[in-house]
């Protein structure tokens, strides 16, 4: 919902000067270009201290991927296999309407192996090789918890602190909040991938990248994997690239006396939007362009990462923007709802995934770039640590998960080589150091120099933040 | 809040007296009633500030406000505190008061604290209006006039006629007046003066385009979609509920019928089709069809969208506030809250539902068109059924008329191809029962001459496996059965399967045929019963006690349009009940004549003759059979009696076979076989309607939907808003009759100030969704109730609203923004100058397709599919190739319609209204935001369906513009932005098209490619040319005042 009070796009207008009888167009997209026209533009008295991150990059995995698979071995469920979840773990547990006719709830055990892994001595699994080697950058949190267990309301609720559509998305937080960086590209990005192989599931909603209630210029852009990565970015074929200068220039100048006529400074923040829109035609053909990538890239990101649209391009361009300054860098992979079908999918997007996203930590880190970004790679919630349709050693599947479940931060100002967060023996509850969603808002708004409770928007009469009127900052996690 | 206050410290009149609601409710609203308001639960300290009793009671530290004396109030002293221990509000609440503020409260308790009740909930009344001056046109400009000479200011000179003609088309009509129409007005205004623009105002308001503009605002905030949201976010039916609201506002229906039919249409009296229709605002709110969900979790969120959505619409509350606890600053308890969910919580739904199609309730909704044809084809078939001999020929005896019929219905073979047939074979009973049952059946089995074995039920049940009778869902087959029936609802055929719980996903997965207790035969089949089932009954009712001939035939879509009921070889007239299959029903061994599972059932009554074929059987063949079987009976010793009861039966049967009425019979039967397929192309629509037992509410413990706590009845807070009108129905009827009673406080306020704000683009309340405590004080608070009295006191006349201000003085300003006008009132709250702000995303589009001639115009209809990037959905949408899923770009006209039948998917919505700010109707939204971003720039200089209109604009020009190139460039002006330009943007523009001409002159194939790119193609030689046009064009269509209203 991009509902809310009439704003004007007033921040950058007092660069311009008043467009004079005498100042040309040239002279004006000229001022503009070197003024940063569009960079900045976040609230006064922000950030509230300090920054450790500058950016985020958000890798998220769409559908719950299961956390005793990947990130949190129990070796009791193996012991116990077959056996009934006893009643004193599951509590009040609400149970999703896919398995509440199913008898019975039978433990299953992972049939994947973990490792002890770097110094640090991370458990992962062997489904995560690569991920494997950079245990040292990480911190695996394993109490991450949510209040939903159906995908629309649990990735509405990490991606907006809600579970009721209508909230300002991350990205759009801190849009808002912080501006941006970049006279070139939009501060929040987006990026959406399905998996190498199988049903992608569930759809994305535009408003997990959505303003909500904020104005829809917060909003993430998404940069596809087509030929127009920002829709209608190219030039229509017959317009070249000196003919938009032309038409733009013209543009500008009748703007510009339209601007003298009507006294209205939205004429000349328009005539800005059309200059920003020029540079943007250069600078995201350039920021999707690796033809100047070396081979080393690829060799690091894999060659999955020659394909348009895959994760693992996606990593690389996420990179690239980081560099150049995109504030949220939002990915999406999709398929991870693998239900009675784990074993069969899970190496595929494991496949898909793991490389690519330990090669971006590497990449960042030798670029002196890991230190001020934030990277997040995980879902919405996890999977039951008992099996949907019966228990089996070899082929099985797994319902969703609110409860608990697990996921990884590297650089930012996040304590590397740690785990934190305890779940107990079935992997079904924590027991030790929970993170909610809102906290995990919290700390991200913490590590970009936001104090939670004061980023506010005021809509519908009273005052909205990221984290509702939760959160706190998991201090722990912290280096 | 800082800005609020500005722009509250800026609309307030210099030097007026201090007033409470406007100066000082605010400040204490937002810092203080938080923890010190009516919510009982989160109160600190026991004190309460909202109420004047309150503030003063002495509490352990005294009084927190002593009235006139500011010193010995203790609520002054925190505000003013420096002692973070002291200082209120505390600095954790981030909230903090302005020395001015502080000031204000000061000044506020040295003159007595007196509190006023919030202006918004006392009933607007007329004020004095000002001493009239020559520059008022309608009485009301007084208060806009008057309150601009208070600030020593003076309102901006009248705009030139062509402007105001301009502004008032967009107003009205959603798109711009042409050059030829703009030059006639201005004559006329030279003519005839002020009647020229009364009847402008007339001639928009009689057009059918004010219908559509006026419907484009009121779909966001009735959350109007084409898809059901969510994660599956499939395709719905509700373009029907579009029709009606522009139809409403063509035809000015009176704006409290136009609250009271959407809210209540189907509580009226005699509800019209119509009526019905306009309830589908109430189910516009999303639907969840994520399998797996909880489905009371979801019908909850529903009920709770319509609270919002009347708070947001009518009320101007936040009403959710209220749903977990009392509403932290307006005086609306929870209790309040679920009172009026209780009118909204009694729609037979589920929360899990729409995966394929429109939830239920819904209910056939017929254009005029359909109406029309379906009203002419009952005006052929009664006539045609009059007309026709009632009893057997007069004297002619009944065995006479059955020795006709015998003839005429020669015994000729069953048709072909049956799968499956119930019957004796060499002594031996063929009926697929299980082989143990097969003598206990035998003995409940009697010969019969004509119809074979038939079954006394309910002690014959038996079992139809899957290789007799395979009924799957999306496969053609037909079954027939003759059938007598004594009377009570009974099952038929079933192999429901049940689940529980009920919320499991394969709970009453199926298909069953059964006997309702009118003798309506029903066929169901379902995924999950009973959101994702069809479910559809036989008008035609069957009699008891004698023998009737069944078909169901199904044509294996998968819809309800797919299935045909037959009773005695005559098509039934259907009900749909459900029609949202979600996936096919596979076959399953089928119980006959009862039903397994926790509600079993069973049937009483005969069959016999029991038949199933692979296909589809034709109409011709089930009559014929069921003709067979009646004269079998009557000509069986002892039929004469059968014959006697099934007179009426006897009499169709002669008719259609007699030679004097054969041709008769057979028109009337083509004629009510085209209605019958005329029905099944109706589109349908979800609408409201109440349960026959009412479902009891109970208020939400902090709004979760398990969380019961004590029981409510439906309800209004009387107290805050009136009492409840005497002699009204509690009910959805009752709640539009109090909510429209002249005396309610809000309804019109908000509605009016709705209105103005389409007009200039910032309410007189800024927050139009919200007339609460938190709201803005208004801007001219007595215009508004001016406005809002007229309003109520003249019916509810929209027209009348609309004509009234587009004819005012304060409208009819030039818009210019002189430097200190802008510095001293930028939002234009004071109304000094007239309206200018960039235009919607509907008339955006909609203006450049109609300047370059592309726009089809056609009034209403499904919702259509304009050019989008082919690969938007890809890497979005669900898996799953559910309708709605792909969009199916339209062809010829319906390319080009307006923006407001663009199809609306909530997840992925159109980019270019999503790129102009549209919201994306998740939820009701009545103020859109209005953004101005590089990401419009790129779609207005390279969309390709604007690039077309700009191709196309470009050859009007060269077409129709005159020879020169100053004469086209100017009409291109007057087509784009209504004036012609002045001599410096002549040059500006022919600077341009000399640029241009030049290079694509020079480069043939970059003017070719540009020719392609605006879709059209040039004279011999002029590819150039025209090329340069092209992109002229598309400038014009790109110029600031082109998409602005000024």
């Amino acid at each position: 919902m991009d509902c809310h009070r009439y704003q004007n796009w007033g921040t950058r207008r007092d660069f311009l000067s008043r467009t004079g009888l005498g100042l040309g167009a040239a002279a004006l997209s000229q001022l503009m270009g070197s003024s940063g026209a569009l960079a900045a533009g976040g609230l006064p008295g922000l950030p509230h201290f300090a920054p450790k991150a500058k950016r985020v990059i958000y890798l998220f995995q769409s559908g719950g991927p299961p956390h005793l698979e990947l990130f949190d071995p129990k070796p009791l469920l193996s012991e116990r296999f077959d056996e009934e979840l006893p009643a004193s773990v599951r509590g009040n547990q609400r149970i999703t309407g896919m398995v509440s006719a199913q008898g019975k709830l039978a433990l299953q055990p992972s049939k994947y192996l973990f490792q002890r892994c770097g110094q640090s001595g991370q458990w992962l699994s062997d489904l995560l090789p690569h991920t494997q080697k950079i245990a040292d950058q990480l911190c695996v949190v394993r109490s991450m918890h949510t209040d939903a267990i159906n995908h629309d309301p649990a990735i509405t609720l990490l991606q907006t602190g809600s579970q009721q559509p209508g909230r300002p998305s991350i990205g759009a937080w801190l849009d808002y909040g912080l501006g941006s960086v970049n006279e070139n590209l939009p501060s929040y990005m987006v990026m959406c991938s399905v998996p190498s192989k199988g049903p992608p599931d569930q759809g994305l909603l535009s408003r997990l990248w959505g303003s909500g209630f904020l104005p829809s210029r917060h909003q993430g852009v998404q940069l596809r994997g087509t030929s127009d990565p920002v829709l209608y970015l190219n030039d229509a074929p017959g317009i070249s690239r000196e003919r938009r200068r032309l038409m733009l220039d013209g543009l500008a100048e009748l703007n510009g006396i339209q601007h003298e006529a009507s006294g209205d400074p939205e004429v000349e923040a328009r005539i800005a939007q059309y200059e920003m829109a020029f540079r943007m035609q250069a600078s995201v053909p350039d920021l999707a362009d690796l033809s100047k990538e070396p081979q080393e890239t690829w060799d690091l990101y894999g060659e999955a990462a020659r394909q348009p649209g895959s994760f693992a391009r996606h990593c690389l361009l996420a990179r690239r923007m980081a560099e150049r300054g995109v504030g949220f860098i939002q990915l999406y992979h999709r398929g991870w709802d693998v239900h009675g079908g784990l074993t069969d999918r899970l190496p595929v997007l494991c496949g898909d995934v793991d490389q690519p996203a330990a090669a971006l930590v590497t990449d960042l880190k030798r670029r002196g770039l890991l230190d001020d970004t934030l990277v997040i790679f995980g879902g919405e919630f996890g999977r039951t640590c008992y099996a949907q349709g019966g228990a089996n050693r070899e082929k099985y599947g797994r319902d969703h998960h609110g409860r608990c479940f697990s996921l990884w931060m590297a650089g930012g100002g996040i304590k590397p080589g740690t785990s934190h967060g305890q779940t107990d023996e079935f992997g079904f509850n924590i027991v030790q150091d929970p993170v909610h969603v809102h906290d995990l808002h919290a700390t991200l708004l913490h590590q970009l120099g936001i104090n939670h409770e004061r980023l506010t928007y005021r809509f519908q009469g009273r005052q909205f933040r990221l984290t509702d009127v939760h959160g706190k900052v998991v201090k722990a996690l912290l280096s | 809040m800082g800005a609020l206050w500005l722009a509250g410290a800026a609309i307030c009149p210099a030097g007026s007296p201090l007033r409470f609601n406007r100066d000082i409710r605010p400040i204490l609203s937002e810092n203080c009633f938080h923890c010190h308001g009516q919510d009982a639960a989160r109160r600190k300290a026991d004190l309460r500030l909202d109420t004047f009793e309150g503030a003063t009671a002495v509490l352990e530290d005294g009084p927190a406000l002593v009235p006139g004396k500011p010193e010995s109030s203790a609520l002054l002293q925190r505000m003013a505190s420096h002692d973070p221990d002291e200082q209120m509000p505390p600095p954790e609440s981030n909230r903090k008061v302005t020395p001015e503020q502080i000031a204000l409260v000061r000044q506020w308790i040295t003159e007595g604290a007196a509190y006023e009740k919030h202006w918004a909930f006392v009933p607007p009344v007329r004020a004095t209006l000002p001493p009239a001056a020559a520059w008022d046109r309608q009485p009301w400009d007084a208060w806009i006039r008057s309150r601009l000479e208070r600030d020593g200011l003076a309102p901006s000179p009248e705009a030139r006629p062509e402007a105001w003609l301009r502004r008032t088309s967009f107003d009205l009509t959603g798109l711009a007046p042409g050059p030829t129409e703009i030059a006639a007005f201005a004559s006329e205004v030279s003519a005839r003066g002020e009647s020229a623009y009364r009847d402008a105002v007339e001639r928009l308001l009689a057009s059918p385009r004010y219908g559509e503009r006026m419907t484009a605002e009121w779909l966001d905030a009735a959350r109007y979609a084409d898809t059901h949201g969510f994660n599956n976010d499939s395709m719905r039916s509700m373009w029907r509920w579009r029709d009606w609201v522009i139809d409403a506002f063509n035809h000015n229906l009176p704006y409290r019928e136009f609250i009271t039919r959407q809210l209540a249409g189907d509580l009226l009296p005699e509800p019209t089709l119509e009526d019905r229709i306009a309830t589908g605002f109430g189910r516009n709110h999303v639907i969840n069809s994520e399998g797996g969900i909880i489905d009371e979790e979801y019908r909850v969120e529903y009920v709770a969208d319509r609270v919002r959505t009347l708070g947001m619409t009518w009320l101007g509350l936040t009403m959710e506030c209220s749903r977990c606890h009392d509403h932290k600053y307006d005086p609306v308890t929870a209790k309040d809250y679920y009172q009026l969910y209780a009118f909204f919580n009694q729609v037979p739904e589920w929360g899990e539902d729409g995966r394929l199609a429109n939830a239920s309730p819904l209910i056939p909704a017929p254009t005029g068109a359909q109406q029309a044809e379906l009203a002419l084809l009952d005006q052929q078939i009664a006539p045609a059924v009059q007309a026709l001999p009632q009893a057997p020929a007069a004297g002619q005896p009944l065995g006479e008329v059955l020795a006709v019929l015998g003839r005429a219905v020669t015994v000729l073979p069953d048709p072909a191809g049956a799968g499956f047939r119930v019957e004796r074979k060499d002594g031996k009973l063929i009926n697929g029962a299980k082989p143990e049952d097969s003598a206990g059946l035998e003995q409940r089995v009697t010969d019969h001459p004509v119809l074979g074995p038939v079954f006394a039920f309910p002690a014959a049940a038996w079992t139809v496996a899957p290789s007799q009778f395979e009924a799957a869902s999306h496969k053609a087959w037909t079954w027939q059965t003759s059938l007598r029936w004594r009377g009570g609802a009974g099952v038929l055929l079933s192999n429901m399967a049940w689940q529980i719980p009920v919320s499991s996903s394969s709970h009453g997965n199926g298909f069953e045929i059964r006997i309702n207790a009118a003798g309506g035969v029903e066929v169901r089949m379902a995924q999950k019963w009973p959101a994702y089932a069809i479910q559809l009954e036989a008008a035609t009712q069957l009699g008891t006690d004698r023998w009737h001939q069944i078909a169901v035939v199904n044509h294996g879509t998968g819809t309800a349009a797919g299935l045909r009921l037959y009773v005695d070889g005559v098509e039934s007239d259907v009900v749909v009940h459900h029609d949202g299959l979600s996936g096919p029903v596979g076959p399953r061994a089928l119980s006959v004549g009862r039903k397994e599972g926790p509600e079993p059932e069973a049937f009483e009554g005969d069959l016999a003759g029991f038949q199933v074929w692979p296909a589809v059987l034709p109409a011709d063949d089930l009559a014929r059979m069921a003709d067979r079987q009646l004269v079998g009976l009557a000509g069986a010793p002892g039929g004469m009696a059968e014959a006697l009861v099934q007179l009426e039966r006897v009499q169709s049967v002669l008719l259609r076979h007699q030679d004097s009425t054969r041709e008769a019979v057979q028109a009337l039967r083509f004629a009510q076989a085209r209605r019958l397929e005329l029905k099944r192309s109706f589109p349908s629509v979800m609408v409201m309607a109440d349960m026959a037992r009412a479902r009891p509410t109970h208020v939400l413990l902090r709004g979760s939907y398990d969380a019961l706590g004590e029981p409510v009845t439906p309800g209004v807070p009387e107290s805050l808003l009136g009492a409840w009108p005497a002699g009204a129905p509690r009910n959805r009827l009752g709640l539009a009759q109090w909510l429209t009673q002249p005396g309610h406080p809000l309804t019109a306020r908000v509605v009016v100030n709705r209105f103005w704000q389409q007009i200039f683009g910032i309410g007189l309340v800024k927050t139009a969704e919200d007339f609460g405590f938190q709201s803005e004080y208004p801007a001219h608070p007595e215009l508004l109730d001016w406005l809002a009295r007229d309003f109520i006191d003249g019916g509810w006349n929209v027209k009348d609203l609309m004509r009234s201000v587009v004819l005012s003085a304060t409208y009819r300003q030039d818009s210019k923004m002189a430097p200190d006008l802008l510095a001293r009132d930028p939002e234009n709250r004071l109304l000094g100058r007239g309206p200018r702000f960039r235009l919607p995303a509907e008339m955006i589009r909609d203006h450049a397709l109609a300047v370059s001639g592309l726009l089809r115009e056609r009034l209403g209809g499904p919702s259509v599919f304009p050019d989008q990037p082919e690969d938007l959905y890809k890497g979005v949408v669900v898996d799953a190739d559910y309708p709605g899923t792909k969009w199916l770009t339209s062809t010829g006209n319906d390319l080009y319609r307006r923006s407001l039948y663009t199809f609306w998917k909530r997840t992925v919505p159109h980019p270019v209204m999503n790129v102009f700010d549209t919201p994306d109707r998740e939820f009701g939204c009545v103020r859109r935001s209005r953004t101005n971003t590089p990401l419009q720039a790129l779609t207005l200089m390279n969309e390709p369906a604007l690039m077309r209109a700009a191709g196309h604009l470009g050859l009007r020009l060269l077409a129709e513009g005159g020879s020169t190139d100053g004469a086209r460039l100017a009409w291109g002006f007057r087509l784009t932005i209504g004036r012609v330009p002045t001599s410096r943007e002549v040059e500006v523009l022919t600077k341009i098209l000399g640029g241009l001409r030049a290079s694509y002159q020079a480069d043939p194939a970059g003017a070719e490619a540009m020719l392609k790119s605006g879709g059209v193609s040039a004279a011999a030689g002029q590819a150039g040319e025209t090329a340069a046009w092209t992109a002229l064009a598309s400038n014009l269509l790109n110029l600031d005042e082109t998409i602005t209203k000024n």
